[in-house]
């Protein structure tokens, strides 16, 4: 089902760079990974590869480009049978699960350090807001805080065009997303490190 | 643009329904919750007998239906009073004055909601279309329809009363309560599990 969806999800992108309409346009469409640090790890320290990543960049120059990321990421951890405290006073033996999903949408901008290279390193930076899904399952009953939150994601990564004069390529890049977040007790943050492979390729008819 | 950020939204939509499902990923062991609770500053080693009743009573939305023993209830009966014999309690007869009772009950409480319908029958080509009976442009009217669903939910608890000390208090105070809750409460084969998780965290419990 996971890797279904992943399909489903690279195909659809891909059709959608066919009916663009805009030459200069570039999409980067990726398979995203990412791991847990700081505070977040408290929530979750399982590195997930359940996520993507799609980059819509217009090429301001050769080497400046800038438009918007939007993401996904499925965070999750379950934690053996223990015994909690309750405010009431009262013990509860439950297993744990985490569940939280970010779907960042990012004004984005990116500085390719050596355009036309066999192999060009960029950097770049996103900022905006993030859609935080966050279930708490005691045993099987969840609780819920759905949330938007500010996020930043300052990034760098190379893209390798497939041979000499292509327009489309590999794109591997590594992030980290920092997202204030004080709806959680005891968490003022969520971010971690992230990574993606994916194509890249001109949005054009 | 309005074509491309639409197949965005797809592709994140289908994305999101593949999360990994929290509750698919529970074993049957890990769905029961076991919550107890203790009056504080109570003595247990003050106590040395108990009386268990040899039935369960069944509570349904606040009201006792009857007692019962079936095959889950001897059996939920049977891993309660191991436990408190293994704490060091001595089970007696109801009449040989109990320094302590037990009863366990079934609690069932149901929930009512409401589902609207909603407009079926138009806005998507699934009905049929008005031009079948002969009245092709027509609209369709409904009336609004509601449908209702109810749901069960059950749970077992576990109360320890003190018997010892009703005389003089002229109450019969709860000193300690248990509560399983959660799928698989009602399968006997996860009673023992239910009676050592339930005492299990309640490590004052014994004399």
């Amino acid at each position: 089902m996971k890797k279904t969806g992943l399909l489903i999800a690279v195909l659809l992108l891909a059709a959608a760079s066919a009916n663009a309409q805009q030459g200069e346009v570039r999409m980067t469409a990726s398979i995203a990974g990412a791991m847990p640090v700081g505070q977040m790890k408290d929530l979750t320290d399982n590195t997930t590869l359940r996520g993507i990543d799609v980059a819509i960049l217009y090429g301001v120059n050769d080497k400046l480009s800038a438009g918007a990321t939007i993401g996904f990421q499925d965070f999750y951890k379950k934690f053996s049978r223990a015994i909690y405290k309750l405010e009431d006073g009262s013990d509860i033996s439950a297993v744990l699960t985490n569940s939280l999903q970010t779907i960042p949408v990012l004004a984005t901008v990116r500085y390719s350090i050596k355009p036309g290279a066999a192999i060009q390193p960029y950097v770049s930076a996103g900022i905006g807001g993030a859609i935080v899904l966050y279930n708490q399952y005691i045993g099987e009953y969840p609780n819920q805080v759905n949330k938007i939150a500010f996020a930043a994601r300052p990034g760098a990564g190379v893209y390798i065009p497939f041979g000499s004069g292509s327009e489309t390529g590999a794109n591997i890049g590594i992030y980290y997303q920092y997202m204030p977040y004080k709806h959680i007790p005891g968490i003022t943050n969520l971010a971690n490190l992230g990574f993606t492979v994916g194509i890249g390729f001109p949005m054009r008819n | 643009m309005q074509k491309i950020f639409s197949v965005l939204l797809a592709g994140v939509i289908a994305l999101v329904s593949c999360t990994k499902d929290a509750v698919n990923n529970l074993e049957p062991a890990e769905k029961p919750l076991y919550i107890t609770n203790v009056t504080s500053g109570t003595d247990f080693t003050s106590y040395a007998t108990f009386s268990l009743a040899d039935s369960v009573a069944v509570i349904s939305n606040n009201q006792l239906i009857e007692r019962v023993r079936t095959a889950y209830d001897a059996e939920l009966i049977s891993a309660i009073a191991a436990q408190m014999q293994a704490r060091g309690y001595t089970r007696v007869a109801h009449g040989e004055d109990p320094d302590l009772g037990m009863s366990i009950s079934r609690i069932y409480n149901d929930y009512t909601g409401l589902i609207d319908y909603g407009a079926y029958w138009g806005g998507y080509g699934g009905y049929w279309d008005p031009y079948y009976w002969g009245y092709g442009g027509y609209n369709y009217y409904f009336p609004p329809m509601i449908g209702t669903y109810t749901i069960t939910e059950g749970a077992v608890t576990v109360d320890l009363l003190d018997l010892k000390n009703a005389p003089a208090t002229n109450e019969i105070r709860l000193l300690w309560n248990g509560l399983i809750r959660g799928t698989g409460t009602f399968n006997a084969a996860r009673v023992p599990q239910h009676a050592e998780l339930l005492f299990a965290q309640s490590p004052y419990l014994a004399n």
